[in-house]
């Protein structure tokens, strides 16, 4: 099979909460682009700085972290991500990287439309 | 390098892929032949196949088949979600005697042929391309064993409402021993009153006391009133309880389970909140109950000297505030959730009140009519019935409450069932219909630290897969601790704690997924860092170990007390601390391929 030649998103998800909430969505049948790659960790806190950035150098143009928020099951994880994520920016800025494509929100087992809504969002992002 | 936990293979890695049809529901959209045939051409698979029903004892077989004829020591599924059948090949695994951490369960049917149905090209792309990621990461997957954790077969449950006495009852049934605390000097929390509760008609109290005395009167279960919990150390299996006793003596109890039965507060609004305290005959929901109860008067409510001929109940007091309409408790949130059990708690007294009072009329200003649940519309019906005046108002209005000089009030609301006309009742009392709010357990969220969602209730892991769990192992919720739930209800979770507590200590020994943080000696340079990371008290401490001959500093995890969150992994330069089977070398390793196809 040839390479997929469109841009692709990645979308980390959690265990707990966005992956399911990501199975919601195929259960609802409803639709999106098929170059979004859905993984899933316990918790995104644990990717440094360089996961995001080596993934976005290496052939994902957009990732969208779907994380609990301030519903997150581990104690501290969400706040710590949130900063991560901001010192990432600092670190893309300096690589001349376009920080929009890599986006952190918050994605339950049911916010279906949000979820179709922040890909959609990426998908302008990494089109442009 | 493996990590200390896991057990390193001699055996080269061979790798059986396994596509399924979900008997259409994939392999009408992917083409499932195509993906395997893809597939047996990845390097280290020996193995791709596709089939009708993986999850069928047929497709079951044919993977114990490959383990036991072909060799096979590496397993890869790709399938429905791993949420449904993830245990089912585990367990297959466990029957051809493979490690059940050797197989990685790949998502093409919630995540690709059910959301890509107009693009079939682009799901089989995407369908190998996620099991291309997966094949990576069970490529740098060793075996892991289970947790053992020897467990004390005893359970402490904190909060003696009926959430915490049917949660003891069902682990003392069970043969457990329970240490029941209460801090109060009574059982029964919130339903310790003598007023009628719906849908059985009996008294709050009788359920409390026939409860009570199966408590009271069980072998099995240990009864400590008066009882303030200072802190609570340890982990699932090994807990320690340090509380203070009815004799101020300072005691510790050991258990190998926590239920969380800490139940909820009433709302109780400032002053001035729909004019509350600003005269006594503006009440509070279970106060009126009280007051209805106690009053013996034959024809009319008497209150406070006052004959009271009309009534308005508000609904919603205190719950489903909005930002920008409602303004919260001093240093708390709005209560943006909705209280659940209170416009059936209304609507059953305001029945009530008629039996007694038949001739008190009635306004009920809600937003939304919340009479959920078995057989409670009907109480609704009969309040309908009963000449009640409903008026329903915008949920972002608030009604006004204006006392007149003689007394009575004047509340306005906007009729919405009447095309948004202005109703003005004039009435001798209103009754606000306020709702839960979490009871004040600050101590112990701290001290535990125990996951609060944004409402401020302790937060379950998740509410279909993993009901009345939290995150920190060992520790389940029970009742309204939880969230605003009526006695059936409460009932049922407390149960559900109270089976999933038996079903922990079912046996000796504890099993618990070995999906935590693990140190490689070697690599660690002993800088700390990922010491400052972790939330979690003791599951990470620095330690002086030999390491190939020499003392030297390392990291060093307390597998019963990591939950396996990561936060430690981001900070460590070298890669020495992971999380076993989520190592960040198999993301890596996944990303690349999902870029790469
Ligand atoms: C206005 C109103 C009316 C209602 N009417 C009805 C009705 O008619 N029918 C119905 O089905 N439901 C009704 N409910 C719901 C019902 O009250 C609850 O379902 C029930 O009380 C929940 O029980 P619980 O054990 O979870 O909590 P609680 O009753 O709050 O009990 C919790 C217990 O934990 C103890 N505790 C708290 N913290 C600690 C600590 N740190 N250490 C030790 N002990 C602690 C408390 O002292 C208390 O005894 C009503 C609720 C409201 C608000
Ligand atoms: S149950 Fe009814 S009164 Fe209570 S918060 Fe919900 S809608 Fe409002
Ligand atoms: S951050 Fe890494 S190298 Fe530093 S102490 Fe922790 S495990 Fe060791
Ligand atoms: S995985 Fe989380 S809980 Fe475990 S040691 Fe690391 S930071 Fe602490």
């Amino acid at each position: 099979m040839t390479k997929d030649s469109r841009p692709k998103i990645l979308v980390i998800t959690t265990s707990h909460s966005s992956y399911p909430g990501a199975n919601a969505v195929g259960q609802a049948r409803l639709a999106y682009d098929s170059n979004t790659y859905i993984i899933r960790v316990p918790d995104p806190v644990m990717f440094p700085e360089e996961f995001y950035i080596k993934a976005l150098t290496n052939g994902i143009a957009g990732i969208i972290i779907m994380s609990s928020g301030s519903d997150c099951p581990y104690e501290g994880a969400y706040p710590r991500l949130a900063a991560r994520i901001q010192s990432t920016y600092t670190k893309m800025k300096a690589l001349n990287m376009n920080i929009n494509r890599l986006k952190i929100t918050t994605i339950c087992t049911v916010c279906t439309e949000s979820f179709l809504k922040e890909i959609a969002n990426m998908e302008k992002v990494v089109a442009a | 390098m493996s990590l200390l936990n896991t057990v390193e293979s001699a055996e080269p890695k061979k790798i059986a892929v396994y596509v399924c049809h979900c008997g259409g529901n994939i392999s009408d959209i992917i083409d499932v032949k195509k993906v395997a045939q893809t597939l047996s051409q990845y390097p280290q698979v020996s193995i791709a196949t596709e089939y009708a029903f993986m999850c069928s004892s047929n497709g079951q077989d044919m993977v114990i088949n490959d383990i036991t004829n072909q060799g096979v020591n590496r397993v890869v599924i790709a399938a429905c979600s791993p949420a449904l059948h993830e245990t089912t090949f585990r367990n297959a695994l466990k029957r051809a005697g493979l490690n059940i951490y050797l197989y990685e369960h790949v998502n093409i049917r919630e995540q690709a042929s059910w959301v890509h149905k107009q693009d079939k090209d682009g799901a089989t792309h995407k369908a190998i391309a996620l099991i291309k990621a997966g094949v990576e990461k069970i490529i740098r997957q060793d075996a892991l064993d289970e947790i053992k954790i020897i467990a004390n077969q005893r359970v402490a449950i904190v909060g003696g409402g009926i959430a915490g006495m049917r949660a003891a009852l069902s682990c003392a049934r069970a043969g457990l021993k329970v240490s029941l605390f209460e801090k109060r000097s009574t059982l029964g929390g919130n339903l310790n009153r003598e007023s009628l509760i719906y849908p059985t008609n009996q008294t709050a109290q009788s359920v409390v006391d026939q409860l009570g005395s199966e408590v009271k009167n069980n072998p099995n279960i240990d009864l400590l009133l008066n009882a303030k919990i200072v802190s609570v150390n340890g982990f699932a299996g090994s807990f320690q309880i340090n509380f203070i006793d009815l004799d101020s003596k300072e005691q510790t109890i050991g258990s190998g389970v926590i239920i969380l039965a800490t139940g909820f507060d009433h709302y109780k609004p400032y002053e001035g909140e729909y004019a509350y305290k600003t005269s006594p005959f503006i009440v509070t929901l279970p106060d009126f109950t009280k007051i209805l109860d106690q009053s013996a008067q034959p024809k009319a409510l008497l209150y406070e000297g006052k004959t009271i001929k009309n009534i308005a109940f508000i609904h919603c007091v205190g719950s489903r505030q909005m930002d920008g309409v409602d303004t919260p408790l001093e240093g708390k949130n709005l209560n943006e959730y909705c209280s659940r059990v209170c416009c059936t708690s209304a609507i059953f007294t305001i029945n009530n009140l008629k039996i007694k009072y038949p001739n008190t009329g009635i306004f009920d200003i809600y937003s939304d009519m919340r009479t959920y649940g078995l057989e409670h519309e009907s109480l609704y019906e009969k309040a309908s019935k009963n000449d009640v005046l409903f008026i329903r108002r915008p949920l972002e209005e608030r009604p006004q409450i204006e006392q007149r000089p003689d007394g009575t009030f004047n509340v306005t609301s906007t009729d919405v069932l009447s095309w948004n006309e202005q109703i003005e009742a004039n009435v001798d009392m209103v009754v606000l219909v306020t709702g839960m709010v979490p009871s004040d357990i600050s101590d112990l969220v701290d001290n535990m630290k125990l996951p609060r969602s944004t409402d401020g209730f302790l937060q379950e892991v998740h509410l279909k897969l993993r009901p009345v769990e939290l995150a920190n192992k060992g520790i389940y919720i029970a009742g309204t601790s939880q969230g605003p739930m009526d006695v059936i209800e409460t009932l049922n979770a407390a149960n559900t704690a109270g089976v999933k507590a038996v079903s922990l200590l079912s046996l000796p020994e504890i099993l618990m997924d070995p999906f935590i943080a693990v140190v490689d000696d070697d690599k660690c340079t002993g800088c700390g860092l990922c010491i400052s990371e972790c939330s979690y008290d003791g599951a990470l401490t620095m330690t002086d170990k030999i390491v190939n001959g020499k003392t030297k500093k390392v990291a060093q995890v307390n597998g019963a007390l990591c939950v396996g969150c990561g936060a430690c992994v981001a900070v460590c330069q070298p890669r020495a601390i992971q999380v076993a089977g989520w190592t960040l070398d198999q993301f890596e390793a996944m990303v690349d391929a999902i870029a790469k196809e």
